[in-house]
């Protein structure tokens, strides 16, 4: 049973989707529950296979069982069909995405009825068909299969925001342009990297690329290289690609900001440091005279940039949006410092940022759904009307400058230190001055929500009613934050010298 | 300039692949961003179909009898199947891709009636 876990993952979403949107078409009421269980079995599986890889290392899975066939008459394996792998580097992701999604599908059910009444089992269908994209990229072992999975997620992506109000078409036509430009530009690197390797399988690749390369560098791979990077950062949206997200993110309904925002960007970090550690290596990065430092430097200008463009606007999902894009700045940087805290850094703040940028999408939707909007202005009196909603936010809001307890702290701390012992001193400042930017943003709005009226404490002041939201929403949103301070406080068992991000980095490091 | 005229193909893949990128990220009418997408496709598609080719190469399947005796295969002889069957799932998938682009495309012109960016965008600042 359990070398079938692997594909349980995939396998779960994937059907839920399917059945959805055949069981909606008789019985609307069915495609939620069906969701939920696809979901419920994926991180199940997920979360099951944390610990086998955690004690027992890599766990492969050849699709059909076409794989590994020994030819009569030659020495190696022959590779044919499409592998599966679950090892250090993507193990955790596999788990904080599919537990992610399946908080998500619960919290959203009520937003989903109120602003997509009578749609909800396209959504529901959707939803899980994104689900099965962003897990397919985190755990396929096969390049093309990588940007077949790439374009299910993002297609159902495309779909997603457009469900939204007024702007949101031109929104996601834009998110369309861009993304296939990105897919493109993979599909274009892939190609390279065939001419060149013969093959696709990602083990396979990592261990030819250093043969090709034994009488110097080939111009092919390096072409390759930098087509898939291009096609990585316009997916992600890092800086100067990052125009489509602010608004595809906001005018998207809020159910499917909630799950776009955390995961889709995050798993095309993945893919990026999927490329950059397995297929080509470290040394291959560190070899590339030039190239290294401009992407630092783009990094830190996504951090500076979405910082700043955070502090102009006034609407709080276009604010967290942006923390979206300099968030993004974080990883790419930390994967490029390609040293041990760097790498480090980067790996955990994948998981921490997709549990920080949840949480943090999920308090605004309770906000959004008692006060039908999420401007500044009209965030007045918001702590006394939903404590419970703004103490979660607050937690988030803490792990996104870096409070000790939480794991934004750590992740940064991690990143810090890489970029300290890499002497980019840019990128540390740059660092810090996001922190503090994400702090002014918590004052301006604990300013706004508490004390721009009457303390309703003090007598002769008018009371302010209590109106959280429904326990299905607000529940998730607890449970998120919450995961923000257990996750700050596990550090040590996940990232140490022999634990599993520990692991994935020495992979990583060692050729 | 011989090695150009000898991979004539490659030339018209990179022409194409202009000719794409350039108008979706250059044109402001909607509907030319969705066919330079499409042209971008194109470009890919038969630059991975141009790698797989070969001079005078056969079907790779194989025979019984040379299946049962590997190492009378010759891999020289047979053109690589893999990127036609990788360009199959690229076409479906760029076939989707234009569908919903198109789609949308149509959903704002109904919104704006109009399919230029610079309209669109003034009309959004009202």
């Amino acid at each position: 049973m359990t070398e079938q876990l692997p594909i349980i993952i995939i396998l779960g979403p994937l059907m839920a989707a399917v059945l959805a949107a055949f069981a909606g078409w008789f019985r609307p009421k069915l495609s939620h529950p069906l969701v939920l269980l696809g979901l419920a079995a994926s991180f199940a599986a997920a979360l099951k296979l944390v610990f086998i890889v955690a004690d027992g290392g890599t766990q492969k899975y050849w699709l059909g069982g076409w794989g590994d066939k020994v030819i009569p008459g030659q020495k190696d394996p022959f590779v044919v069909g499409i592998q599966i792998t679950v090892d250090h580097l993507n193990t955790l992701l596999l788990a904080a995405v599919s537990g992610i999604a399946l908080l998500t599908a619960i919290y959203a059910k009520r937003l989903v009825d109120t602003e997509l009444a009578g749609r909800q089992r396209y959504f529901d269908a959707l939803f899980a068909l994104l689900v099965t994209g962003l897990l397919g990229i985190s755990i396929t072992g096969d390049i093309f299969n990588l940007y077949v999975f790439m374009e299910i997620a993002a297609l159902s992506s495309y779909a997603l925001i457009a469900y939204g109000k007024s702007r949101a078409y031109m929104a996601s036509f834009n998110y369309l342009i861009m993304g296939t430009m990105g897919a493109c530009l993979y599909l274009l690197g892939i190609g390279f990297i065939f001419i060149k390797g013969g093959t696709l399988n990602i083990d396979d690749l990592s261990g030819i690329i250093p043969t090709l390369q034994a009488d110097g560098p080939s111009q092919a791979l390096f072409v390759g290289f930098i087509l898939i990077i291009l096609g990585a950062w316009a997916k992600m949206a890092f800086f100067p690609f990052h125009g489509w997200l602010p608004n595809a993110y906001t005018y998207a309904p809020t159910a499917s900001a909630s799950v776009l925002a955390p995961l889709a960007t995050k798993v095309a970090v993945y893919a990026m440091l999927r490329i950059m550690l397995t297929v080509y290596s470290i040394d291959y990065i560190v070899g590339l005279n030039g190239i290294q430092p401009i992407a630092l430097y783009l990094s830190t200008a996504a951090i500076v940039m979405g910082s700043f463009l955070s502090l102009t606007q006034t609407n709080l999902k276009m604010i967290a949006c942006y923390f979206v894009i300099s968030e993004i700045g974080y990883m790419v940087g930390g994967a490029w410092l390609a040293n041990k805290p760097g790498l480090t850094g980067a790996m955990y703040h994948l998981v921490a940022d997709a549990a920080m940028t949840s949480a943090l999408f999920m308090a605004i939707g309770c906000i959004v759904y008692r006060l039908g909007q999420a401007q500044l202005e009209s965030l007045r009196g918001v702590f006394f009307k939903m404590p419970v909603t703004m103490t979660a936010f607050v937690v988030t809001m803490a792990a996104l400058i870096g409070v000790p307890p939480t794991c934004g702290f750590f992740s940064k701390w991690y990143l810090i230190q890489g970029a300290a012992q890499a002497g980019v001193w840019h990128f540390v400042v740059a660092l810090l001055l996001s922190s503090l930017v994400k702090a002014i943003i918590l004052f301006r709005i604990v300013e706004i929500g508490y004390n721009r009226v009457p303390h309703p404490a003090i007598q002769g002041n008018p009371a302010i009613e209590r109106k959280e939201a429904p326990l299905s929403m607000l529940i998730p949103t607890l449970v998120m934050a919450l995961g923000l301070i257990v996750l700050g406080l596990y550090t040590d068992t996940l990232v140490g010298t022999n634990t599993i991000i520990g692991k994935a980095v020495s992979a990583a490091l060692t050729p | 300039m011989e090695n150009l005229i000898a991979n004539f193909n490659y030339v018209i893949v990179v022409i194409l692949m202009m000719i794409g990128l350039w108008a979706m990220l250059a044109q402001k009418n909607l509907i030319k961003k969705c066919i330079g997408m499409a042209i971008f496709q194109t470009g890919i598609i038969l630059f991975f179909i141009s790698i797989g080719a070969k001079n005078e190469a056969k079907v790779p399947i194989l025979s019984k009898f040379v299946a049962e005796n590997p190492p009378a295969i010759i891999v020289n002889d047979y053109a690589n199947p893999l990127t036609q069957i990788l360009m199959l799932t690229a076409i479906v998938v760029g076939v989707a891709i234009l569908g919903v682009g198109l789609a949308l495309a149509q959903k704002i012109y109904q919104q704006y009636s109009t399919f230029d960016e610079d309209e669109i965008l003034e009309n959004q600042r009202k």
